[in-house]
């Protein structure tokens, strides 16, 4: 059923995205970009994900695992849970910057609205 | 030193400049300008470990080092690899020590700053210039990927620095939202590369993906593209460039526009010639021909319709990326050497002018042509400088512009694409013509009323303005000189992918030489730039006298500002390119 992760990481990304371009509300433009964020998380553990395989602690393996078949390698890939974690770390930064930015746009255009928020052009 | 030794000093350069940063807070609360020498002195550090290692890395040797002693087994890497080779070193070389002038420039125009901007200031600076020296040393994708973030988050700290400025938050919001979907386009891509074959060292992912990739392989190929050249600002990707220019104070943007940006263009030659390699990769080099020319012409027209100084700049940064991209994409010696000097010629000259635009802000507070002009009077120094980076990129000799780009046209003509070579020149004579026609209005043209209050110049500066401007004549008095001691090097790395690569899992590979050479008194290139420079100046002076062409006008209408309308130009340039190179 790993199909349907890939299928829901593809909707909440395409979501994001349609919010990205559509939405002029700043809040909803860092909305949307935290959507897409996410979705890629989705993306990466189900790509991690292998049929049967336990989590990638290489020792005392979990019930009836033997270490063998740890070390023949029936674990979730755990560079890509690796990627995944420093992607939520970064992710929590950019959209701290990304709100703190908007809150003083707010405080500066009294407008949260892209359309205003405009004075560069051309 | 021993190959091993030089090797093992390879995360110094980076890591200097991260302590810098972490010390730039704390040593502000002894002196407001403690962390700026404190940048300084660690930038000349980083500089001089990359310059011991100049000499065997220049010479064709590749050293590579792996963190924490995790060295390949049996040619599969688990460690993060650094590796330093000649294109990486000589991006790595520029990006310190231009880094460490820009702070002297820093010290004197905003040295009046207090003890915490200075300190956040410095901080910021110097991250993102490990970000860069980080980008050019590393040969792992996942790496590459969290210095290019480094690199991003750093700028939106640099852009939005005046927070009391309300443009500087719309510029710092526009920059968030593109470099935030450019850095999805870059991590989906890499989390493909690693999905299908299990590797994200550049030495591995050569050997697997050069020979014939798969359609998963060029999706991931045109995923990282995207997204690097979105720092790049290549067209469509750039709607975010000119907004954090105008935005930003003299020395950022000469940061941003001088190295930052050529952060995309690196990662891009690493990516597109290295790993992939010319036989994997023959739809990306017409891509990235045809997003080089577009680029190109339209930084150029957008240019030359500015009114505001910084923001004339940052268009003509986008069209001198499209020029270095093009002889990126001719894949032959004498363009990919020519790329990698004008790598070096357009930091140079770019990092000039900006900082002389930033002068003029300095002295006078203006920011708009139209309000400027006369300063050759006023202020010689600063109108000699910016007409050296002017005559630089014109490409006049004996300046740096002339080398680099005979050699990209040479290149062009060589290997048949005229219709290019045609377009590049188009370009140059837009350039000629923006360029001088800020020169003029700003510098040249008579004023009829006083400057109010001028600020004199200051110490910092004119150092930072001789310096770079000395820089600028040497690389362009001594061609062969640089072609062969850092750009025929350099080019040999890019085009030698299978060297580099075998380069970054053993020690003691040596890359082929390459000779490139470059006649400077070849009549046919010498008469180019006569007609080049002449068209450009008539274009100018008519220019001068019309009203805004209606095709312009148009052009202009379509970069309304909306960050909605950037990002649904980056995302129709990412489609464009998986279809191009998936199908």
């Amino acid at each position: 059923m790993i199909l349907a992760n890939y299928l829901a990481a593809a909707c909440v990304f395409s979501i994001g995205l349609y919010v990205v371009l559509s939405r002029r509300n700043l809040i909803k433009i860092v909305m949307g970009l935290s959507l897409m964020e996410s979705s890629t998380y989705l993306l990466l553990v189900s790509l991690a994900y292998r049929r049967g395989s336990t989590a990638p602690v290489l020792t005392s393996p979990p019930g009836t695992t033997s270490m063998s078949a740890l070390a023949r390698g029936n674990v979730a890939d755990p560079v890509l849970q690796n990627f995944c974690l420093t992607a939520i770390v970064i992710g929590v930064a950019v959209t701290g910057v990304f709100l703190s930015v908007a809150v003083r746009i707010a405080q500066h255009y009294r407008t949260l609205d892209a359309g205003e928020v405009r004075a560069l052009r051309g | 030193m021993s190959a091993a030794g030089l090797a093992s000093l390879l995360p110094l350069p980076v890591a200097i400049p991260i302590g810098g940063a972490v010390c730039a807070p704390l040593a502000a609360r002894i002196d407001r300008r403690a962390p700026l020498v404190i940048g300084v002195l660690g930038l000349l550090g980083s500089a001089a470990v990359l310059g011991a290692m100049a000499p065997r890395v220049l010479g064709g040797e590749i050293l590579s080092h792996y963190m924490g002693g995790w060295v390949p087994v049996g040619g599969r890497a688990l460690g993060i690899a650094f590796a330093a080779d000649p294109f990486g070193l000589v991006y790595a070389l520029a990006a310190a020590s231009i880094g460490a002038v820009l702070l002297v420039s820093t010290l004197s125009e905003l040295g009046e700053l207090g003890p915490r901007e200075l300190g956040g200031y410095a901080c910021l600076f110097q991250l993102l210039l490990a970000a860069l020296i980080g980008t050019a040393l590393t040969a792992d994708l996942f790496n590459l990927f969290v210095w290019f973030e480094v690199a991003a988050l750093s700028s939106y700290g640099l852009t939005g620095f005046f927070l009391e400025r309300p443009i500087a938050l719309e510029a710092a919001f526009k920059v968030l939202t593109l470099t935030t979907l450019a850095s999805f386009a870059i991590f989906i891509g890499a989390t493909l590369l690693y999905a299908n074959h299990g590797a994200l060292n550049f030495a591995q992912l050569h050997a697997a993906v050069s020979g014939h990739p798969h359609t998963a392989d060029m999706v991931a190929l045109a995923l990282l593209v995207c997204g690097f050249a979105t720092k790049a600002g290549l067209v469509p990707f750039h709607g975010w460039l000119p907004d954090a220019h105008t935005a930003a104070p003299g020395p950022v943007s000469a940061l941003f526009s001088g190295l930052m940006v050529s952060l995309g263009v690196v990662a891009i030659a690493r990516i597109a010639l290295q790993i992939y390699g010319p036989s994997g990769g023959r739809p990306i080099l017409g891509l990235l021909m045809a997003a080089g020319v577009v680029s190109a012409l339209v930084g150029a027209i957008l240019a030359l319709a500015q009114d505001d100084l910084k923001r004339l700049l940052a268009y003509d940064t986008i069209s001198q990326m499209g020029v270095l991209v093009v002889g990126l994409a001719t894949a032959v010696p004498s363009g990919v050497a020519g790329a990698t000097y004008h790598l070096i010629d357009h930091a140079l000259y770019k990092s000039l002018l900006f900082l002389a635009a930033g002068a003029i802000v300095h002295a006078t507070g203006k920011t708009k042509l139209s309000e400027m002009g006369g300063l050759a009077r006023h202020r010689p120094g600063t109108a000699l400088a910016f007409t050296a980076g002017v005559v630089a990129i014109a490409g006049i000799p004996p300046l740096n512009g002339y080398p680099s780009l005979g050699l990209i046209h040479a290149a062009l003509t060589e290997s048949g694409q005229y219709a290019v070579n045609l377009a590049m020149l188009a370009a140059q004579v837009i350039t000629v013509a923006a360029l001088g026609r800020a020169a003029y209005l700003a510098f040249y043209r008579r004023r009829a009323e006083a400057y109010e209050a001028m600020v004199p110049p200051r110490t910092g500066m004119v150092v930072a303005f001789w310096t770079l401007g000395a820089t600028c004549l040497a690389a362009g008095v001594f061609p062969n000189w640089i072609l062969d001691h850092a750009a025929a090097p350099a080019a040999s790395s890019l085009l030698h992918g299978a060297v580099y690569a075998s380069g970054v899992l053993a020690a003691g590979v040596h890359l082929p030489a390459l000779s490139v050479a470059f006649d400077y008194f070849k009549v046919g290139e010498l008469l180019t730039v006569a007609a080049t420079v002449l068209a450009g100046v008539l274009l100018a002076a008519a220019y001068l006298r019309i009203a805004e062409p209606r095709p312009i006008r148009a052009l202009r209408a379509l970069h309304t500002g909306s960050v909605n309308d950037y990002a649904a130009f980056a995302a129709t340039g990412i489609l464009c390119a998986v279809a191009v190179l998936a199908l």
